[in-house]
């Protein structure tokens, strides 16, 4: 067990202490900033940490990583906003929250739940380094791509009323991912031979139009309709504290979002969005009051928020042993060490075996920091926030989202992307298309369009390459029987519904 | 009196003004130089610049400031900076083959011969051919007369079709005459892990990814004349004498048309310095790659006679 030497070495320098505190205040302030990501911060912070000394960069860095993921859920909380890709799933049940008055409530599930997950990863990483690391080899396209089938299976549960409506908003989800080049040939498709559109659509402007001005344009609308004011935050004077009771049906929801996000952040290149939302899927279809996930179910932030924050322990297996960055700031984490003449491969935990782990040790008080800053400080926020009247809460939001989608990578284009993915979003409420299942399967389209046809380019047997490997075959079953489930009990809603008619 | 040591101040001013427009360019650089990598932080090409930024202290008296803009396979950096203003703040390095090849292949006004300056080459990146460590095959005629006993029945890995790994993969096949199935994945890291994985037969791939995988993957040829300088291990094509299409990316610094002379020859300059400093050799050295300097003239002719050595490869693409 060397991370016991390792957390005392780092607990009893004082220096790097303050650095891991500071780095997870910076991570949180960037994270719940729309528009700012740690990613961002990360590469803008990168050049300062040449001059330090490695643990010390990599930490600093390591932990903005960490508790911007977290300070995500602030911004969806609280705005409606995605902080990062990340906590789109959050804002699901997390923003009707808000609304509700209780945003305190719902920061401090989302701490508690944060910090179970992420120590959940950070166990399972320090434990089963070498172990994942094989894992990760073993899976290759014909793996990942059943993988992402069983995810897609995930939009059946936040699919809705109109089955119809819900695949529709899937499809134009799947549609709008396949604009740009490519994966596999380079040749641009759906372009229309504009050179903006080559790039692909980004995933921040098209979340920041979608839930951010789509909801500006539905509440300026009802404006319209009644002559009233638009309707105000409520205020709940219990709002904002969070008893254990409240707290205990969120746990089994953690601890599985904890599970699933350490399961994901094995495989490089799935990413925290997939986990949060997978996670989310799984707790409503496990729930025993589904009918509330969606309307402001503390359970439903707790599930993604564990599960987006437990991918980073595990990511940083196949990032340090095989090279292969999971996210952005793995790829400038990898950039770090090379810097510091560090070779990431293999050979690592032999070579910088003490660096490693006190690196795993600083993370684990990261978390800790984060945690505790959050809990007490985030409900003071959220109390300042709700006290700004709708009327100037909305401009604000309306504003940031432009900058949010602008600076995200500097392009005027990406803001095109958001007003008319804006427009998009208002008109898919109004005539009830689902917002969610068209996010998700924006998400998941692209990586499984991928590795399904690497999968069938190296088969010999076109698509029986999915039966012929145990792996894939044993995800893809996982998947149908999802599936039938859910079939399953949309059939049996639907006649006691019936039955309800038939008493009436 | 008065008047007179006004009107002194207006002349002394206005000649001060004149010789500052005139060595506009002479006084450079006096502002923080932008280095634009048009592909993500991380990567072989971002790993040089970052060398140059941290190995340009006290060559050029300002930062450079490496700024990450990447998609479209590099065109969208390179469309940043054609447009910039050319005076000598706005630079671009990047990996010159990839970028040929992308501007061949690709529907773009840029032409990587014509739409740039050439400042100057500061490294050089090789592929070649690997193999995982378990592959039966041991040296590259194995992997040839496997591929003639059953045409079409090995798969090979490479970063992404068009870029210089997939080029200079389907150099050697077409030169030996065999056939193989090309599986592309996204970038170099996924391509070494799926190779390791033994999710293909064999892989293109850049020589300095063998750093630190040695356990894992055996390099059977770099796809050059001769060694590399840094990966000296590995055999050349050409001294096997096996055929093979000259593709390889060397690390290129352009600047945008326009820019004064005297600011790519000084910039040139600079970067020769840089070059030539054993830190920067060592912060490569890790990364398994190193300085291959060359100045503007010589690079624009490498990367002309790399086109003409292409030009066939990438018709079949195309079409």
């Amino acid at each position: 067990m060397e991370i016991f030497p390792a957390l005392a070495t780092v607990i009893t320098d004082p220096t790097l202490l303050f650095a891991i505190v500071l780095a997870s205040a910076v991570g949180m302030v960037v994270g719940a900033t729309p528009g700012l990501t740690a990613s961002a911060a990360i590469a803008m912070l990168l050049p300062i940490t040449f001059y330090m000394s490695p643990l010390f960069a990599l930490a600093f860095l390591y932990v903005i990583g960490k508790s911007g993921r977290y300070g995500g859920s602030v911004a969806a909380i609280l705005f409606n906003t995605p902080g990062t890709a990340a906590s789109a799933a959050t804002q699901i049940d997390g923003y009707p929250l808000a609304r509700a008055g209780k945003a305190g409530k719902a920061m401090k599930v989302a701490t508690i739940s944060s910090v179970i997950g992420d120590l959940m990863g950070d166990v399972m990483l320090v434990v089963g380094v070498g172990f994942i690391a094989a894992i990760a080899l073993k899976l290759g396209p014909p793996e990942t791509f059943a993988i992402y089938f069983a995810a897609f299976v995930v939009i059946g549960s936040v699919i809705g009323k109109s089955i119809t409506k819900g695949l529709a908003s899937a499809l134009l989800g799947i549609l709008v991912a396949m604009i740009g080049l490519d994966p596999i040939s380079s040749e641009e498709r759906f372009t229309f031979g504009s050179f903006e559109l080559s790039n692909g659509i980004g995933l921040v402007p098209l979340m920041i139009g979608v839930f951010v001005l789509g909801e500006v344009f539905a509440q300026l609308e009802e404006r319209q309709k009644s002559k009233d004011a638009i309707k105000e935050n409520v205020t709940d004077p219990e709002g904002h504290s969070l008893s254990f009771d409240e707290y205990k049906p969120c746990i089994p929801h953690a601890v599985r979002g904890g599970f699933i996000g350490a399961g994901i952040g094995v495989l490089p290149g799935l990413g925290s969005a997939i986990a949060a939302f997978i996670s989310y899927g799984e707790g409503k279809r496990r729930a025993r009051n589904p009918e509330q996930w969606g309307n402001g179910a503390l359970e439903g932030v707790a599930a993604p928020e564990a599960a987006n924050n437990a991918v980073s322990g595990p990511s940083m297996a196949p990032l340090l042993t095989l090279g292969i960055p999971g996210s952005t700031i793995g790829a400038i984490l990898l950039g770090v060490f090379l810097i510091h003449g560090i070779q990431v491969g293999p050979t690592l935990f032999l070579t910088d075996k003490e660096l490693v782990y006190q690196l795993f040790a600083c993370g684990m008080l990261g978390i800790l920091a984060y945690g505790l800053i959050g809990f007490f400080g985030a409900t003071q926020v959220a109390r300042l926030i709700l006290k700004v009247p709708t009327s100037v809460l909305y401009p604000l939001i309306f504003l940031t989202a432009f900058v949010a989608a602008y600076s995200a990578r500097g392009s005027m284009f990406d803001v095109t992307v958001m007003t008319v993915a804006g427009f998009a979003g208002w008109l898919m409420r109004k005539f009830e298309f689902n917002v969610a299942a068209f996010v998700i399967s924006f998400v998941l389209a692209k990586g499984a369009e991928e590795t399904f046809r690497q999968a069938l380019l190296m088969s010999d047997g076109g698509a029986l390459i999915f039966v012929e490997r145990p792996i894939a075959a044993a995800f893809i079953l996982i998947g149908l029987a999802a599936m039938g489930f859910r079939i399953r009990s949309i059939m049996k809603e639907r006649r006691i519904a019936e039955g309800g008619h038939g008493d009436a | 009196m008065k008047r007179r040591s006004f009107l002194g101040t207006m002349v002394a001013a206005t000649a001060l003004a004149a010789t500052s427009t005139a060595s506009l360019s002479a006084d450079w650089p006096k502002r923080p130089i932008n280095l634009v990598v048009p592909y993500k932080a991380g990567g072989g090409t971002d790993a040089y610049a970052r060398a140059i930024s941290a190995a340009a202290k006290g060559v050029l008296g300002v930062p450079v400031v490496v700024v990450n803009k990447p998609g479209s396979g590099g065109l969208n950096g390179a469309n940043a900076v054609v447009g910039a203003r050319p005076d000598g703040y706005t630079m671009m390095m990047t990996s010159g083959g990839s970028f040929l090849l992308s501007t061949m292949t690709r529907d773009t006004k840029i032409d990587a011969l014509d739409s740039f300056e050439f400042v100057a080459q500061v490294g050089q990146l090789r592929t070649s051919l690997m193999v995982p460590m378990n592959s039966p095959y041991q040296t590259v005629q194995d992997v040839i007369d496997a591929a003639k006993a059953n045409p079409g029945s090995l798969r090979w890995a490479h970063s992404g079709r068009g870029g210089f790994h997939h080029v200079g993969g389907l150099g050697f096949l077409a030169q030996n005459g065999i056939e193989a199935q090309d599986v592309p994945f996204k970038g170099g890291g996924p391509t070494r892990a799926a190779l390791i994985g033994e999710q293909a037969d064999f892989g293109f791939l850049g020589v300095q990814q063998l750093r630190g995988f040695e356990e894992q993957l055996r390099a059977l040829a770099v796809n050059s004349e001769d060694r590399d300088t840094i990966m000296t291990d590995v055999p050349s094509f050409g001294e096997l004498g096996i055929p093979f299409a000259a593709v390889s990316s060397p690390v290129i610094v352009f600047a945008p048309k326009g820019t004064p002379a005297e600011v790519v020859s000084a910039m040139e300059a600079a970067l020769a310095e840089i070059a030539a400093k054993p830190e920067f050799a060592g912060l490569l050295a890790e990364r398994g790659t190193g300085p291959v300097y060359a100045g503007g003239s010589d690079a624009k002719a490498g990367l002309a006679a790399m086109k003409a050595d292409a030009a066939p490869l990438v018709q079949s693409l195309t079409n």
